[in-house]
């Protein structure tokens, strides 16, 4: 399975394989950055899996003409759009390990820079000769999707799709709030290993020889099972994948330790001598691990170790505060990263450049800034950090 | 033989006292020396880690291999999970406030 999703990566980056390739059973989706993209790429790799396509062409629409001025630069920034969202259906094909996600394939091109496209007709006309190249027979829509600067481009373009052959379908996903994601379907499977899990907890600290901790033990499993298996989890446990998992984790741990410990020290000898100066700035770094649990032990080991802080996370950007240039390069050098895609997909997923290599960091202060903060409020801003820093 | 043993455990159960309250004392100086709220969230998260960790690894070696030995090892695991958690949720809620990260240069020291 990791090698489907490795073959294509590559085909995807050569980005010349997708017309060899005539399955009758192909979907296109154009993509675009939006903030449903991440949740469209995970829908449309979960009906591959399910059966519903045997290849996935993700393809970028060029709103400009080869040989514009910025041509260039927006090709390569369409580029790796495309290339983001090949590692995310990869990541979450991975994730589908063996529930179908063998025959998949997923490719990637950039469509149209060779003309002008004016309205949702030129953008149908493009996606439909592209369709019919690879045999494609369906096209799936990210709600947000809107080539053409900010106009509401959706419906239109899915009235005009409507007059080809094409199957037109919007992915079912909704922009990113609070609280979504939180709760998963509730499956058996997933009740009994919460349940199996609170019970062993329960006789760690419990006696598993008295009646009455067995009596105990069963109800607050029963009750924490009910509540929390739905939130807990929000996939089913699986062989090997789940114990797979746990015993990577367990290898994982020491060297997290190591890691703590080795910036826990740097970090103690700038607090503790006045002669070194701090230099904190705000990073934003672009992971490539799967959203959800994969997600949250990579900023939760980054927050751990000192020096670095996980401030937040808008899907794959996390921004992350350092302390000093040390733990800056470390977080950029993305140990951390391969180490949590080891853990998550195992060793042939670890091999992966850094977010340096990637061009996917950026310092977002001071004078090596090369992007703005994103911060809210940014006048009302320094009158709250007034008070916080006042009380020296 | 077994003397020594014993020796040696009541120096490491020193030892990783000593490193504990170590780590807790950089830690505060730290809260007290740093700039903002977003690099004192940093050296909070010290007095977790390796504060917190050291002084249970000294009682885990204290109580020995029994309950209460393994219930420090369990307290040392949920610590590791929830201090990040507590840790981001501070600096996110600074970060949605709008308080700009002290750096270099900011003359708001």
């Amino acid at each position: 399975m990791a090698d489907t999703g490795d073959d294509a990566g590559g085909d995807a980056a050569s980005g010349g394989d997708a017309t060899d390739d005539p399955s009758p059973k192909s979907v296109v989706v154009p993509v675009e950055p939006t903030p449903t993209l991440r949740s469209t790429v995970a829908h449309v790799v979960e009906s591959a899996a399910e059966g519903d396509f045997s290849a996935i062409h993700f393809v970028e629409i060029a709103s400009w003409r080869n040989g514009d001025p910025l041509s260039d630069d927006r090709a390569a920034e369409a580029k790796r759009v495309l290339e983001r969202v090949v590692a995310w259906a990869e990541a979450d094909l991975d994730d589908v390990d063996g529930d179908g996600g063998e025959g998949v394939t997923i490719f990637s091109e950039l469509i149209g820079a060779d003309e002008y496209l004016f309205g949702p007709s030129d953008y149908v006309e493009v996606l439909a000769a592209y369709a019919e190249s690879v045999g494609a027979d369906a096209v799936l829509l990210d709600p947000e999707y809107t080539p053409v600067g900010n106009t509401t481009l959706l419906q239109p373009l899915e009235f005009a799709l409507s007059n080809t052959p094409l199957s037109v379908e919007t992915a079912p996903v909704s922009r990113p709030s609070r609280g979504e994601r939180l709760r998963s379907e509730a499956t058996g499977i997933r009740f009994a290993a919460m349940f199996g899990l609170s019970l062993a907890f329960y006789f760690v600290l419990g006696d598993p020889f008295y009646w009455f901790d067995w009596v105990t033990g069963l109800a607050t499993a029963t009750i924490v099972s009910i509540t929390l298996s739905r939130i807990s989890l929000d996939a089913d446990p699986a062989i090997p994948r789940t114990p797979m998992r746990v015993i990577r984790g367990a290898i994982y741990v020491p060297v997290l330790l190591y890691e703590i410990i080795k910036a826990n020290l740097v970090v103690a000898r700038v607090i503790l001598d006045p002669r070194l100066p701090i230099e904190p700035t705000m990073n934003r770094v672009r992971v490539i691990v799967g959203s959800g649990l994969p997600l949250m032990t990579l900023a939760n080991s980054i927050t751990l170790t000192p020096g670095t802080l996980t401030v937040r996370a808008r899907d794959s950007d996390l921004y992350v505060h350092s302390l000093v240039p040390w733990a800056r390069d470390g977080l950029f050098d993305g140990s951390l990263e391969r180490w949590t895609r080891f853990v998550y997909y195992g060793r042939s997923s670890a091999r992966l450049p850094t977010p340096r290599e990637r061009d996917d960091c950026a310092i977002l202060q001071g004078e090596a800034a090369t992007e703005e903060l994103p911060i809210a409020a940014t006048d009302g801003g320094q009158t709250g950090s007034e008070s916080e820093v006042t009380d020296e | 033989m077994m003397d020594a043993i014993a020796t040696a455990r009541v120096g490491l159960i020193a030892v990783f006292a000593l490193l504990g309250l170590f780590f807790s004392f950089v830690s505060m100086v730290g809260v007290i020396r740093l700039p903002d709220v977003y690099s004192r969230a940093h050296t909070a998260s010290q007095a977790d880690t390796l504060g917190a960790g050291f002084g249970l690894a000294a009682v885990a070696l204290t109580v020995g291999w029994e309950g209460a030995g393994f219930k420090s090892v369990l307290l040392l695991f949920f610590i590791f999970v929830t201090n990040p958690t507590a840790a981001h949720a501070i600096a996110r809620a600074a970060f949605e406030e709008g308080i700009v990260p002290w750096t270099e240069g900011d003359d708001r020291r």
